[in-house]
């Protein structure tokens, strides 16, 4: 469990060696246990027994045609990216300015406005959802796609806003001073210099919010009625009265659609930047 | 799924006399209104409406509080919820911290494919991966016919609705996040000194335990918070792997809105997990703070 130094005797080098091995099978053992759950779902949506069982006595596609037979499940995938996208742009609407107004700044009052900001991410969903569903009720606006959309943008904003203040923060002026000192006006120096800039970060904080958007359930449960479901409210009343290998077809899906987005995301920006 | 953020702190590195400002404070209003409108205002209702529907001719408006506090059995669930935090936060960074330490130290070029499987999942469902769990560990289930095969079990049983489910439930979702918190700080410590320690006789042990565990305590302390915080917001591993055994306030929170549709209650209870979680974040903020950290 140490690092080596080549000018470290044989004999010691060697056993630390055997450390390290066991460290390497310990970190695959756990990556096992990560992919565990994940890979039997994916088995079990194969699986042409109708109750789960090992091993899968043979492989069918009949759970992934139920999904298109079902229709909640189609229409609250439909929902769930609506809400998922509007979400994410009217966040980035409302976020970019901000962080862009707050990054430089070194007032005290900016750093307590970025704070709060970032809070909404710090409040149990299912505390936002249960607060956000009674004030809206009183708007009359209660159980409706507005509200969804309205708590799901809430939810968004601390991802967007935290992505764009860090790496606007690392930009030096400097570029933006030249865009300015050239002649550009406030508008264009925005469009043509600071955007493409900070581009990575919202690009980044879009993502999170998406994500994060498409699995909210404790969000999403307080404001669900027959044309405002997401899709993980569907799939949750669903288990609670059947157990079939469907849900693990559409939990499939719905994987397939994030690891679509996420090497996307890769290929546009490189995800261990996304997680610094 | 709740992902923690520490708070970055604005910049306090001393620039130039007045650099170029292309936004200024108007930019910042928008958001400033739709957060106070859909944020504060909810909130703050939220904790009014808890306060007035627990007052009644012979209750004080603190009548929710009070029996969430004193009444035997949603005192116990507070403390069912606190238990179930902390165990899972330590369970977290006893799995999590050797995989830190090998992503850090160990991994290289295989650094970038570990963190990909590490966040892969995090972008599943919740949903796909207790459904998972429930794969593994019901009656027929893998793992319990596996063991049953094997002749560790006498016969397959039901694993899922235990404890036992809810905890590796939780562990599976959050471990990720406190590994990803510990390597974002281990990363900055210098491998030089542990390499001097060991030079200068310490043991592998030694060297860890008094070099590399004190300097990633930052990085410790924000994945612990992060993790407990999460916990007892979380309800739906508690719902599907729990099979009713570990009732915890946000499950609570969630039955209480299904069924019985107390309002007021819920809305106490709601800001009592609010309260959990701001007493954990402020002593975040202080611990990072005493050390000089910055995440």
């Amino acid at each position: 469990m140490t690092a080596l130094e080549p000018a470290l005797p044989v004999r010691r080098r060697r056993r630390v060696r055997y450390g390290v091995i066991a460290l390497a099978l310990y970190v695959l053992l756990f990556l096992g246990f990560i992919a565990a759950p994940i890979v039997s779902v994916v088995a079990v949506s194969f699986s042409t027994a109708s109750f789960i069982a090992f091993p899968i006595p043979g492989f069918t596609l009949r759970w992934y045609w139920r999904i298109v037979e079902y229709k909640p499940f189609v229409d609250a995938l439909i929902v769930s990216g609506e809400v998922a996208v509007l979400s994410t742009m009217f966040g980035t609407l409302l976020g970019v300015p901000a962080a862009l107004a707050l990054a430089r700044s070194r007032r005290t009052a900016a750093a307590i406005v970025s704070n709060f900001l970032l809070a909404p991410v710090t409040v149990p969903a299912i505390v936002l959802g249960l607060a956000l569903l009674y004030f809206l009720s009183s708007l009359s606006l209660g159980i409706s796609f507005t509200a969804l959309l309205i708590a799901h943008t809430v939810a968004g904003i601390p991802y967007i806003v935290r992505t764009v203040l860090s790496v606007y923060r690392a930009i030096p002026p400097d570029l933006e001073e030249a865009a300015a000192i050239l002649g550009a006006s406030r508008w264009q120096t925005l469009i043509h210099t600071t955007l493409p800039l900070v581009r990575s970060g919202v690009f980044a904080g879009g993502l999170f919010a998406i994500l994060t958007s498409l699995d909210n359930l404790p969000l999403s449960f307080f404001f669900g009625s027959a044309n405002t479901n997401t899709l993980p409210v569907v799939m949750l009343s669903y288990m609670e009265n059947q157990f079939d290998p469907s849900i693990a077809a559409i939990s499939t899906v719905q994987m397939l659609i994030a690891i679509v987005v996420l090497l996307i995301a890769d290929r546009v920006y490189g995800i261990e930047k996304l997680t610094s | 799924m709740t992902a923690g953020i520490p708070l970055a702190n604005p910049d306090a590195k001393a620039r130039r006399s007045r650099p170029y400002r292309l936004a200024g404070p108007s930019w910042v209003i928008p958001v400033l209104l739709f957060l106070g409108f859909f944020f504060v205002i909810p909130l703050g209702a939220n904790i009014l409406r808890s306060l007035q529907a627990g007052q009644t001719a012979t209750n004080g408006p603190l009548f929710y509080y009070i029996k969430l506090l004193t009444d035997a059995y949603y005192g116990g669930v507070i403390l069912e919820t606190l238990k179930v935090a902390a165990i899972s936060t330590v369970l977290c960074l006893i799995v999590g911290y050797p995989v830190a330490y090998f992503m850090v130290r160990f991994a290289g070029r295989w650094n970038a494919i570990i963190v990909f499987l590490l966040i892969a999942p995090l972008l599943t469902s919740i949903i796909m991966r207790t459904f998972g769990w429930r794969v593994l560990l019901a009656r027929r289930g893998l793992l319990t016919t596996l063991l049953a095969d094997w002749g560790v079990i006498p016969r397959p049983i039901n694993l899922a609705d235990e404890p036992f489910a809810v905890y590796l439930g939780l562990v599976h979702v959050l471990a990720p996040f406190m590994i990803l918190s510990i390597t974002a700080v281990l990363q900055k410590v210098d491998v030089r000194l542990e390499e001097s320690a060991r030079v200068l006789g310490a043991s592998a042990l030694g060297t860890f335990f008094r070099i590399t565990l004190p300097l990633s305590l930052d990085g410790i302390a924000t994945g612990c918070i992060l993790v407990f915080v999460v916990t007892c917001g979380s309800f739906l591993t508690m719902l599907l792997l729990g099979g009713g055994k570990v009732t915890t306030l946000s499950l609570l929170i969630y039955q209480q809105f299904n069924v019985t549709q107390d309002v007021g209650f819920a809305a106490a209870m709601g800001n009592m997990l609010l309260f959990i979680g701001l007493i954990c974040l402020t002593l975040q903020a202080r611990f990072l703070r005493r050390s000089g950290g910055k995440s």
